[in-house]
């Protein structure tokens, strides 16, 4: 009861706390933010209960405030901008100073998309975790944690079995968060938070797509989301699952968001340096979106070893979007990355690959570039993973170029690029490529999931226009 | 509504269904398994799910002191047993050691946890070194499957008496055989020194008596002595000193009174003496002039580097190791 309480109201509060925005944005920004200030806390030897009360306090306390006082905002500007009709941001129609506005109300897809999360639910509430990289990596680091409110004591000197040492800790701090509050290191009280991760994703996609194609297209994307096998059901990676795969996504989803919002912004001013007052997707400053695509990354590189490649993209992609605003950012995920090694210094390595010694071995392994190469069609066309799914976004990517060469340019970008970095680990890898694509391949696809389903709404979005458009 | 705005949402439908296809009886199925454990309290929610192995780490975890640690031992094949009892197991400390030999070249570690946990993926129990060592033994082949008889005895020493282990691989153990060729039932006294602890028999009339690890099989401990066996019946044995890790073995005399001519010979490495007291009275043994007194079965080892000039009524020989690890024994002349 504990761990549900925690999911659902200290992480979106803390969210609430550097700014309003929609519940999904908000938990994930909370999750995000605890894990990575104890995680900081922890490098610098703060002691974590305190850093937590800090947080909480400061967090809970702002989100509140924040909360109540935008939406007395809101229900008070409402009579008036329906008699002037003032104050409204010219991309997406609403007052400036109020929560996003929900995306519109559409049965079919909000209902679709509430079945498999009620059921869900409803297993996560019954059903113990049963997964392997959850119990022997990532809770079991929590519980650690929780154990010893310290990331780098005996449990990661070891003093015990910890076969991954190395691992981010982010998503672990969020569970020895709730473990330490609910004084009980049973997993039954983290299973809520990986359900909230995917809960958190769907509304992300659907109020972020809504926004920035259309709401219908936000909706459908959310509800296809978590549709998905290897989200919904798939037991290792899964939402049922303790792996950080879905957390990593959201995260994901939240950077690229955060760049395709500022590119459009980007594309209606046609200056790099033009900065416009509000954000097109979130109506709220717009030197707010690098702070918060700044965090995304640091979020990224906190949680999932794959992160830090994954930020290095999103940088490299991102320096075309945000021009010289992108050294806030890059300051961002640095200190995240630097707070990692300088971490992952002090405590002894497990039995993970050390990936950036292996990379110079790249050549000499040549010979498994047409193994990493054909991994990911491979995987994509697994129909008890992914349906159809894959094949309907490369034939979206092909459309909706056609539709929003920028976007469209950007997302196929970020799909492009990480897959290729997840193939060239599998060229470097001391691993059985064969197994250890057969084990990381789908988890790794469910990292571009964010990009790959606004493919799908651009493209659908222009296919619509162009039906209805009898020019 | 154009022919060209369907087509999208025909796709979409599509790509929807070829989802849903696949996660509805997914999601139907678990749903169903979590009504079934609805009822059940949340541990026997996991004991449904992983099996009577659930409930012996929950039982490991309830009776072990919190602070002490213990080493999951487990085979390759069980390995993930072993990540995940350590996950239940938590906070209970840890180490895991993949197969007994790991356990066992860490011997020099401080650090060694001594609480020893079987892991296998049928349950996890806590145990005692000798006994995994002794499941290892008894699944395992003898080095000896033709024993070289003795002629029939009814009372003699066995010089050397042992159940040791190594640095892996080796494992050493005396393989036995004891064949009853009386047409009369064989008790068997067995002793086993310095201890003296008494170990009793009997043998059917035509039977063979045969032992993978005679000492710890008999005496239960893992130790090194020296025996003598008393029959009322005439006994054909044949003991051998066996390296269970290197598969090699070496015929051990059957000794029936003192001596301590041993002929020169060429030691090795681990060179080691050994004298014994075989009689019910205190005696002395003298080695290169020194007297050492010895109690009644008292056993006497002292490492080497040539043989000495030996006396005294005592029973000694001499052990040396080749290089390839094969042990030699140096035996007095009758």
């Amino acid at each position: 009861m504990i761990g549900v309480l925690v999911t659902v109201i200290l992480f979106p509060l803390v969210g609430w706390s550097i700014g309003r925005r929609s519940i999904g944005e908000a938990f994930l920004f909370g999750a995000g933010l605890i894990g990575s200030i104890l995680f900081l806390a922890g490098v610098l030897h703060l002691p974590l209960v305190a850093a937590l009360v800090v947080v909480g306090v400061w967090g809970v306390g702002c989100g509140v405030w924040k909360f109540t006082r935008a939406s007395r905002a809101a229900r008070s500007q409402q009579p008036s901008n329906s008699a002037t009709g003032q104050h409204s941001d010219p991309a997406t129609q609403q007052p400036s100073n109020q929560l996003p506005r929900p995306t519109p109300h559409l049965p079919l897809p909000t209902i679709l998309m509430l079945i498999p999360l009620v059921a869900l639910t409803f297993v996560a509430a019954i059903t113990p975790l049963s997964d392997f990289d959850g119990r022997a990596f990532w809770v079991l680091k929590a519980k650690g944690i929780a154990d010893e409110r310290s990331i780098d004591g005996p449990f990661f000197r070891g003093a015990t079995l910890d076969p991954r040492n190395h691992y981010p800790l982010l998503i672990p701090l969020d569970g020895a968060v709730i473990f330490g509050i609910a004084h009980d290191l049973d997993d039954r009280q983290v299973r809520w938070l990986y359900l909230g991760f995917l809960v958190a994703l769907a509304l992300l996609v659907r109020e972020r797509i809504g926004r920035l194609v259309s709401p219908s297209a936000g909706a459908w994307c959310a509800a296809l989301l978590v549709w998905i096998p290897q989200f919904a059901v798939q037991p290792e990676g899964g939402v049922l699952s303790a792996y950080s795969d879905i957390a990593i996504a959201a995260f994901a989803a939240g950077a690229f968001f955060e760049m395709v919002a500022w590119s459009r912004g980007l594309a209606v001013s046609g200056r790099a340096d033009t900065v416009q007052p509000r954000d097109p997707a979130t109506s709220q400053p717009r030197d707010l979106a690098v702070i918060r695509f700044g965090l995304w990354l640091a979020f990224l590189v906190l949680t999932k070893s794959e992160g830090l490649p994954f930020a290095l993209v999103f940088l490299a992609i991102g320096a075309f979007v945000f021009r010289k605003r992108i050294a806030v950012p890059a300051i961002m995920a640095g200190v995240a990355a630097g707070a990692l090694l300088f971490w992952r210094m002090r405590i002894p390595a497990g039995d993970e690959e050390d990936i950036v010694r292996m990379l110079p071995t790249i050549p000499e392994k040549l010979q498994r570039l047409g193994v990493a190469l054909v991994a990911f069609p491979r995987h994509m066309l697994l129909m008890p993973h992914w349906g159809v799914f894959w094949i309907a976004v490369v034939i979206a990517a092909l459309l909706a170029v056609r539709v929003d060469r920028l976007t469209s340019k950007i997302a196929i970008s970020v799909i492009v690029s990480m897959l290729a970095v997840y193939g060239a680990v599998y060229v470097a890898t001391a691993w059985v490529v064969s197994d250890l694509i057969a084990v990381t391949a789908d988890r790794l696809l469910m990292h571009v999931i964010a990009p790959s389903l606004f493919l799908l709404a651009l493209s659908v979005s222009g296919a619509e226009r162009q039906g209805t458009n009898p020019g | 509504m154009s022919t060209r705005s369907l087509l999208p949402r025909i796709a979409g439908a599509l790509l929807f269904l070829s989802l849903a296809a696949t996660t509805l009886p997914r999601l139907v199925l678990i749903v169903d398994t979590a009504r079934t454990l609805l009822p059940l309290p949340y541990e026997a929610r996991r004991e449904r799910q992983m099996g009577p192995w659930y409930p012996s780490v929950e039982t490991l975890r309830r009776e072990q002191p919190r602070h002490e640690p213990v080493a999951l031992v487990v085979a390759p094949r069980d390995f993930d047993s072993a990540v995940f009892a350590n996950y239940y197991l938590y906070p209970i400390r840890t180490r895991l050691f993949v197969g007994r030999d790991n356990y066992r070249n860490a011997a020099p570690d401080p650090t060694r946890p001594k609480t020893i946990v079987a892991v296998t993926a049928d349950r996890v129990e806590r145990t005692a070194y000798d006994v995994l060592r002794d499941r290892d033994l008894r699944a395992g082949r003898r080095v000896v499957l033709a024993p070289e008889l003795s002629e029939p005895l009814t009372d003699f020493v066995l010089p050397i008496a042992a159940s040791l282990d190594g640095p892996a691989p080796e494992t050493f153990v005396i393989e036995a055989t004891l064949v009853n060729t009386s047409a009369q039932p064989a008790l068997v006294q067995s002793v086993f020194f310095p201890k003296g602890t008494v170990r009793k028999l009997t043998i059917a009339p035509g039977a063979t008596v045969s032992y993978y690890d005679l000492v710890h099989q008999l005496f239960d401990v893992m130790d090194m002595g020296w025996m003598r066996i008393d029959s009322t019946a005439p006994l054909r044995a044949a003991f051998y000193f066996a390296n269970r890790g290197r598969g090699d073995a070496t015929r051990l005399t059957n000794a029936t009174e003192g001596g301590t001519r041993i002929s020169p010979s060429q030691l090795h490495r681990d060179s080691k003496l050994f004298i014994l007291n075989p009689y019910t009275i205190p005696t002395v043994a003298i080695v290169d002039d020194e007297e050492i007194p010895l109690a009644a079965g008292g056993l006497l080892i002292r490492p080497i580097t040539s043989i000495p000039s030996l006396g005294g009524d005592v029973y000694a020989f001499v052990t040396t190791r080749e290089l390839n690890g094969h042990t030699d024994f140096f035996w007095p002349a009758k």
